[in-house]
């Protein structure tokens, strides 16, 4: 399946792509429905560790939905039904047995449009520590959020004002206080959803950079419109169309050689 | 695509059809404005007139004029133990030994055969309370200031009849006539004698009613509507429920009266008059309201707070307790304060439940017999005794007073939980 694809393609990508053994989080055949409409068809995919997968698609392709599903975002959505298997570290995360707040402890996200708490800068970051019981000693909670906040790369213009309201941050800086945010619980995966349509372009910059470094640490996932972002920051590109995945690979081999018809037409602009 | 639609020439705005157009428009937002000022002039010219004609009528009722009544017990002893005057029986003991008959005589003396009728029923109660304060009293000859009665008062404020008024002028003359702060309309109950009412009975039963009112309908109410809007399953069922409470606000106050004395005093045997059941039925009434007002409060709360929260790992009871609540909360306030105004001015349910008898001492807590400001006041207003009518207005101003207090402190409340994005 898609994981004999991976080897094959590997020596293309620039970055050391593929995880030995089980893939951090997994999708095996996974259908979502909305009522009676079919949001996501038969969808197989694995997302590794230190890696960044792009999804990329038109509006409405389901991109986003799937990305919801992956920490179960979607059981918000009374309506919203979910077939097939996903699975953390080889675990079925709709399992029964799953806490789904521990699920989306270690499995971030990060929204579209920045949603700060209105509350202050700190305990934006450190709200998630504290309901998780992660800060044990005192004092631990201001480490937590310095070390976010550094990871975040925001420390530097924040230090000196941490009792501000975190509402009070301009777009960029706002996108980066909810990345420290969900940084903050040690997640495993960030699931990044179109984290830079709201954002100018130098906060753009900014943010990439972020996920560059924090490729690293983490396995994200990031659902994005723009395409050279998606070339720019990810190893691997998976391509949705009407709610199917098109083609899955390397991010080299999908913007210089893809193999899909449609996912050449999508690329090289001829709908979308 | 340009051949069907053709050649059009370029719009001149120039024209007088233009030109009036814009007159029109002019003319029209001139006169939506005079409208809209004119509206605004005439619901202030309304509160002026209603505080101007309140606080006129009721500034008489918080004075009372008192009469100089001398009393000689240097001459007539009052037969009395002196050592019971410190004890919890001196009430009793001054009016066993006929203080009230020997008030009547010395008004009698002094004031000649109608003296009796100058002073008011319970004058020798402020006798009474004057020798508690200084028993040396008992062997002196004094002046002790005791309250005019009812048609002297009138007289005193420039009505009642020509012969009182006589009598008005000849006290004026011996100085024996001064108007005074009527303290005891702030600390007394209902009474027959318009000279001898308070307000704090009545007063006490409505911030006892409020209270019961509050405690229950402000959880129980928050407490649905955060239910119907997070958890419900949004089905038939639960649509249901949403008429049934937009009904519910809409059904009159008085068949709220009867379900709280068919439920309440019927299947339960709550005591009646008691501000518990007074409490009850209003909290059924406003309930509905805040439930409304609540579940508005929470729809408006943005869904990307909810999403934040979940992302992070919150469970929906943390979502709701942490987030939403907190942003919901002016909200909820603001439906609550209309639904605890709506209350404090209720009289058609409480009087179904017995909030309307004659209870001459404030209520000790929330099982005893009691009524409220709004009933009180309809129950002095039917009364025929000129006393009255500015009592009537003296307690509205209460009224009036305890809402604006109560209505302060929520908006207080509502602006420093306010958070702004």
């Amino acid at each position: 399946m898609t994981q004999v694809d991976f080897a094959d393609t590997a020596e293309t990508s620039a970055a050391p792509a593929v995880a030995p053994g089980v893939p951090k989080m997994a999708a095996q055949g996974v259908n979502v429905f909305y009522g009676e409409k079919q949001a996501i068809r038969d969808v197989s995919i694995d997302v590794n560790m230190e890696n960044v997968t792009a999804f990329i698609g038109p509006s409405g392709c389901g991109k986003s939905t799937f990305l919801r599903t992956l920490n179960r975002m979607n059981d918000t959505v009374a309506s919203a039904r979910v077939e097939g298997l996903i699975t953390l570290d080889g675990e079925n995360i709709y399992d029964k047995t799953m806490d789904v707040v521990q699920l989306r402890a270690r499995v971030g996200m990060v929204f579209q449009k920045p949603n700060p708490f209105p509350k202050s800068i700190y305990e934006n970051v450190a709200y998630g520590p504290r309901i998780h019981g992660l800060a044990r000693a005192k004092g631990d909670m201001d480490q937590i959020v310095e070390r976010s906040l550094k990871r975040a790369g925001l420390w530097e213009e924040v230090k000196d004002r941490l009792q501000d309201s975190g509402t009070a941050l301009s777009g960029g800086q706002q996108q980066r206080l909810c990345i420290a945010r969900a940084i903050a619980v040690d997640p495993e995966v960030i699931l990044m959803d179109e984290p830079c349509s709201a954002l100018d372009p130098i906060a753009t910059a900014k943010i990439e950079e972020l996920i560059h470094e924090l490729r690293g640490r983490y396995a994200i996932v990031i659902v994005t419109h723009n395409m050279q972002q998606a070339a720019r920051v990810s190893q691997r590109t998976a391509f949705f169309h009407l709610g199917t995945l098109i083609e899955y690979g390397e991010t080299d081999q999908i913007f210089t050689a893809p193999r899909q018809e449609r996912t050449k037409d999508y690329i090289t602009g001829r709908y979308g | 695509m340009t051949d069907a639609v053709g050649f059009r020439a370029p719009t001149d705005w120039k024209t007088d059809a233009m030109q009036k157009r814009i007159r029109k428009r002019y003319r029209a937002e001139r006169r939506f404005r005079a409208l809209g000022l004119a509206a605004v002039a005439m619901s202030a010219a309304f509160l002026i007139f209603l505080l101007a004609v309140m606080v006129g009528n009721g500034a008489a009722g918080f004075m009372r004029t008192e009469v100089a009544l001398p009393i000689d017990f240097k001459a007539a002893p009052l037969d009395i133990d002196r050592a019971q005057l410190a004890t919890r029986g001196a009430d009793l003991a001054l009016a066993g030994a006929g203080l009230q008959d020997r008030v009547a005589t010395a008004a009698t003396a002094a004031f000649g055969e109608k003296g009796e009728e100058l002073i008011a029923e319970n004058a020798w109660t402020a006798v009474r309370d004057a020798i508690k304060a200084d028993p040396n009293l008992l062997s002196q000859r004094a002046h002790v200031w005791v309250p005019a009665s009812s048609d002297l008062d009138a007289a005193a404020d420039g009505g009642g009849e020509p012969a009182m008024q006589a009598e008005v002028r000849k006290l004026r003359e011996r100085g024996a006539l001064q108007s005074g702060f009527n303290a005891g309309f702030l600390s007394r109950a209902d009474s027959t004698d318009p000279t001898a009412v308070g307000i704090w009975g009545a007063f006490k039963g409505s911030l006892l009613t409020m209270l019961v009112t509050l405690l229950i309908a402000f959880p129980i109410g928050v407490l649905s509507a955060v239910y119907l809007e997070e958890y419900a399953p949004k089905n038939r069922w639960t649509d249901l429920i949403e008429v049934s409470i937009n009904n519910l606000a809409a059904v009159p106050s008085i068949i709220f009266g009867l379900l709280g004395l068919a439920v309440f005093l019927g299947t339960f045997g709550l005591p009646r008059s008691a501000p518990l059941v007074g409490g009850l039925t209003l909290a059924l009434m406003i309930m509905p309201v805040i439930v409304i007002a609540g579940r508005n409060a929470i729809k408006a709360v943005p869904p990307s707070i909810r999403d934040a929260a979940l992302g992070i790992g919150a469970s929906r009871v943390q979502v709701v307790f942490h987030h939403v609540l907190p942003l919901a909360l002016p909200g909820i306030l603001t439906g609550t304060i209309i639904g605890m105004a709506r209350a404090l001015g209720e009289t058609a349910p409480l009087l179904l439940i017995g909030m309307r008898a004659f209870i001459v001492t404030p209520p000790g807590g929330v099982f005893d017999p009691a009524t409220v400001l709004p009933v009180q006041i309809f129950l002095w207003s039917d009364e025929v005794s000129r006393g009255f009518i500015e009592k009537t207005s003296a307690a509205i101003i209460v009224l009036l007073v305890f809402l604006l207090a109560m209505n302060a402190l929520a908006i207080y409340l509502r602006n420093r939980f306010e958070t702004r994005w």
